[in-house]
């Protein structure tokens, strides 16, 4: 019982986090250096760990693809079922475990180091609001930057289950591409881009949140990281099933 | 009209009650010692006279501004007076020496010229004892008394009315002790700034006090010149001043 009043409060006060983030978000000074340096280390930073995984998904789905409609005879379908299962899932999902654990980590050892070695205490002792400075930039960052790297997820995928299934699977490239703009639409793509922006959201405030409540030194600051990690990861696969039950269940 | 005022100062962590009742005045433009053993107090008082802890009772004052009432942008704005020295230096370590001391300023005044900035980097440096050719270093390349000294020279780089410093001396060789002492000192007399110092170190705090108070389980055991304070008769005062005036 104890426990889960802990998990509660745990939980109580990260939307309270969440809220005073969102309240300082739309107060000058606006220190756009930050953000670019927060959107460089976080996106561009990503960028060739998502292409890769994203072209290995895709590669695997149109394997699989090809695997499963061949015993109806619907291998032409593998462009629109490998374009629909990144744009609307792997995409977002995977691309938020990916920053998760690169960016998400380090964002949470980084503020969590910080926090132990009182240089937050030293930053509001002049006059700087550390979550004004530190995570303002990282939360707006993740969150910009979340879609544009779900959709280099998607495009290289794409790419990857094209070149399987021209190259490897002797799928025509004509059904392939045009079952994909048949099934693809743009309702789709948004469904895609929505999800990468809650993410964005929810990844980089549990990230800053673990870091800037870190206590304890060393291990502390361990700890603080792998229940980042953790809740980050778990928080998008529910919300994945969440958010897609309300858009199509 | 005094710089920091404390009443009635009351603040427990859960079953312990770490302060329970301190008073204490200090002047504009003096040095305010407060000593005392590891686990009195000491720093969770520091905390309340910046505001980075709110007293369960009792008021703070500084520059005549109540801090246990301030939350958000108000204590931010109240916090423009303070500079303060952390045990640890607690400089950024993201940061070289140059931007650590220019930091301050430049959330202070977001439009100042990089010329300016330098040059009061420069001079801020100076006071500690620093020339330029640490400017461009990174605080793990610099020893522990010159990571005290640079953020010293940060604390006093925005022109602060008061400076705050937790345990200034510790961990330093006595020659690096007596360079802080007189840091202190000559911020006091070139800057004219109200300081407030805790520590254990009974040596440094002669050196430094015009005022000092010995904490003892969360109350004030005795205040005064650092003369009365010597005079004191209170037995745990007497007993902690003991064996370092034995030691001279």
């Amino acid at each position: 019982m104890r426990r889960l009043r802990a998990v509660f409060e745990d939980f109580g006060d990260l939307l309270l986090f969440g809220g005073e983030a969102v309240a300082w978000t739309v107060r000058p000074p606006w220190r756009t250096e930050l953000l670019l340096q927060q959107m460089a280390a976080i996106g561009v930073g990503s960028t060739f760990i998502v292409a890769i995984t994203g072209l290995f998904s895709g590669m695997v789905l149109a394997l699989q693809g090809n695997y499963a409609m061949r015993q109806f005879g619907a291998e032409g379908y593998v462009g629109g079922f490998v374009a629909l299962s990144l744009v609307r899932e792997l995409g977002p999902v995977f691309t938020g475990l990916m920053v998760t654990g690169r960016s998400g980590s380090a964002i949470t050892t980084e503020l969590g180091t910080m926090r132990v070695t009182e240089q937050i205490d030293a930053m509001e002792s002049m006059a700087v609001n550390p979550v004004h400075y530190l995570v303002v930039p990282r939360v707006v960052a993740s969150t910009l930057m979340m879609p544009v790297l779900a959709m280099v997820f998607s495009g290289t995928g794409y790419l990857g289950g094209y070149l399987i299934a021209t190259y490897v699977s002797f799928i025509a490239p004509g059904p392939f591409l045009d079952h994909t703009r048949r099934m693809l639409e743009v309702e789709d793509l948004l469904h895609g881009l929505l999800k990468a922006v809650i993410f964005g959201v929810v990844v980089s405030l549990v990230a800053t949140y673990r870091g800037y409540a870190a206590t304890g030194g060393a291990r502390g600051v361990g700890e603080a990281t792998t229940r980042a990690v953790v809740m980050s990861s778990v928080s998008i696969l529910v919300l994945d099933y969440v958010i897609t039950f309300f858009a199509i269940g | 009209m005094a710089m920091i005022e404390v009443r009635g100062l009351w603040k427990a962590f859960g079953d312990k009650e770490v302060l329970r009742g301190i008073d204490l005045t200090v002047e504009p433009g003096k040095t305010f010692v407060v000593l005392g053993a590891s686990g009195s107090g000491k720093t969770v008082l520091l905390k309340h006279v910046i505001g980075l802890l709110k007293p369960d009772r009792g008021s703070v004052r500084v520059d005549g501004v109540e801090m246990s009432g301030l939350h958000g942008l108000a204590l931010t704005e109240a916090r423009q007076v303070f500079g303060m020295v952390f045990q640890g230096a607690a400089l950024f370590d993201s940061m070289t020496v140059f931007d650590n001391v220019a930091f301050p300023l430049k959330e202070k005044r977001r439009r100042i010229s990089f010329d300016e900035l330098s040059g009061r980097v420069v001079e801020s440096l100076r006071v500690v004892d620093l020339g330029e050719d640490v400017l461009d270093q990174w605080p793990s390349q610099l020893s522990g008394g010159m990571r005290k000294r640079v953020a010293l020279a940060r604390a006093l780089v925005a022109d602060p009315k008061v400076v705050l410093y937790d345990e200034p001396t510790t961990g330093l060789d006595p020659i690096t002790t007596d360079s802080v002492d007189q840091m202190i000192n000559r911020a006091k007399e070139r800057r004219g700034v109200t300081s407030m110092v805790i520590s254990h170190d009974i040596a440094s705090a002669f050196r430094v006090a015009d005022r000092l108070a010995v904490l003892y389980d969360g109350k004030i055991a005795a205040q005064g010149t650092p003369e009365e304070v010597r005079r004191s008769e209170d037995p745990y005062v007497q007993r902690f001043l003991a064996l370092w005036f034995e030691k001279q």
